[in-house]
Order: C-alpha cells, then sequence, then structure tokens
C-alpha cells in the first residue's frame, strides 16, 4: 500500500469503518511507515478531542426529573 | 394505546438516552432552553409513536432521528437551509502542522481549550455538524448514522469528510490567532 492510499483510507480506519481487510492492509502499512503512523495517531487523537470536548454536556439534573414526571 | 407499565418501561429506556439527545439538541440549537423545548417535544413525540418503535433494534437512533427532524421542523422552518462550508480545500491539519515544524503535532490539540473545539463544531453548519455529533461523539457507525439522517452512507462520508476539513481549518486558524502556532515559522509548540 502506498501512503496516498493509506492517508485516503485513514479516516475510515479511525471509525472502524473498513472491512477486515482492508483495515489490516493500512495496519501493516502503518506499521511500516512511521510517518503514516503519526498522522493516523493524530487523526485518532482529533476524534477523542472532539469527543471529549462535546460529551461534557449532560442534561441537568432537574430536566430530567421534569422529563420523567411529564412522561408517566 | 400501551399498558401503563409498558408506557413507564419504555420511558424508563428512552431517559437512558437523554444526555445523548440533550447534547445533540444544545450543539445543533446552541441554546440551552432551546435544547430542552426540542428535547421535551421529542420525548413527547417518542412516546406517542411508541409503536412504531420496533423494540431490539437502535433506540438511542431512534430518539435521535425523532428529535433532528423536529429541529429541522420546528427550529429551522421545513427547508434544510444548509449554509454550504466554506471551500477550505484539502485541508489537512496534521500536514499543515508538520509543514510547520510543530512537533509533536498532537500537542497542538492538547493546547487547544475544549471550549473553542466546542465554539468549532458550532461553526459548522447544521447538516454537517449532526454527522459530526452523531459519528465523532456519539460514535455512530455510517449505517446508523445514515439510518438517522435519513441518508445514504456515501452522504454521510462526504459530509463528515467536509465537516472535518472545516473543522480542522478552525482550530487551525484559532492556533494561530492564539500564538499556539506560527503560521509560516519553524517554532516549535511551546511547551507548559
Amino acid at each position: 500500500m502506498r501512503c496516498e492510499e493509506c492517508a485516503g483510507k485513514l479516516d475510515r480506519f479511525v471509525d472502524r469503518e473498513l472491512t477486515n481487510t482492508e483495515a489490516l492492509e493500512v495496519q501493516l502499512h502503518l506499521e511500516g511507515c512511521p510517518e503514516c503512523m503519526e498522522h493516523y495517531e493524530f487523526q485518532e487523537h482529533l476524534k477523542l478531542v472532539v469527543k471529549n470536548s462535546c460529551d461534557c454536556d449532560t442534561a441537568p439534573k432537574a430536566f430530567r426529573e421534569k422529563l420523567r414526571q411529564i412522561l408517566r | 394505546m400501551a399498558e401503563p407499565a409498558a408506557k413507564t418501561a419504555f420511558a424508563e429506556e428512552a431517559l437512558t438516552h437523554l444526555d445523548t439527545l440533550y447534547r445533540g439538541a444544545l450543539r445543533l440549537t446552541r441554546d440551552p432552553d432551546q435544547a430542552q423545548d426540542l428535547v421535551q417535544e421529542a420525548y413527547l413525540r417518542a412516546l406517542r409513536y411508541q409503536h412504531s418503535y420496533q423494540p431490539g433494534t437502535n433506540m438511542k437512533a431512534w430518539l435521535f432521528a425523532i428529535m433532528r427532524n423536529l429541529f429541522w421542523d420546528r427550529f429551522k422552518g421545513s427547508h434544510k437551509e444548509d449554509v454550504s462550508l466554506d471551500d477550505v480545500g484539502d485541508f489537512v491539519l496534521f500536514e499543515k502542522l508538520r509543514d510547520e515544524g510543530a512537533k509533536p503535532e498532537a500537542d497542538v490539540l492538547d493546547k487547544i481549550a475544549a471550549t473553542e473545539v466546542v465554539a468549532a463544531v458550532d461553526k459548522l453548519p447544521p447538516l454537517h455538524r449532526e454527522v459530526v455529533l452523531l459519528v465523532d461523539v456519539e460514535g455512530f457507525s455510517y449505517k446508523d448514522a445514515a439510518e438517522t439522517l435519513g441518508v445514504p452512507i456515501g452522504t454521510v462520508m462526504s459530509r463528515l469528510h467536509r465537516a472535518r476539513q472545516q473543522l480542522q481549518k478552525s482550530l487551525y486558524d484559532y492556533a494561530v490567532e492564539s500564538g499556539i502556532v506560527h503560521s509560516g515559522g519553524m517554532e516549535q509548540v511551546p511547551q507548559p
């Protein structure tokens, strides 16, 4: 696999959306290519940063209680 | 009409997904009061259409679909007025940072405050924002996201791709403006 092909599949690799065979090909390339490995780790980190930044918002307790009453 | 016990059990199960729905509503409306209104309305609708939910299928996705459809109907009018994304070209933050000598590149991400990341997400047009919410924040598969949004998987992938490029551009612009990286230079990322 060439680096360009690996870069093209990186998003789907990070999202666990490649087929097993494709994922294995990417994995093998990453293990032999430090630069693509760094890029992969960066994308993985970016996804985590977005998740962690957004998912600290939780429904206020009072709102949860209010909903529970309404839905009875 | 469902039996009271079944109705309560359904409501209880539905409420286990409240945080996901609230987060989604908050990011879509960008307003806590509107988010609560939207979520409340979504739950009432879900209860009303309880019979259309197939037990054993993805309730979180089903509830999210109800909530985002309400958002588009109620808060944005019936037209899906998507503001097109700025054309940022093929923006790859990793390559941009590497070219500017900011190493290790991931350190830059750690120096950007969570509020700035949220602001960058909020800046995305809603049709792109909701894909990022589903896939990156809530961990939906492309297939579940496609079903939730009522679009083909290819559309999820293309929106996600463009949204991520825009997001990376916003984060890069912020990093430059705040002095985390120095555009055009070969300066190192300042260490804490």
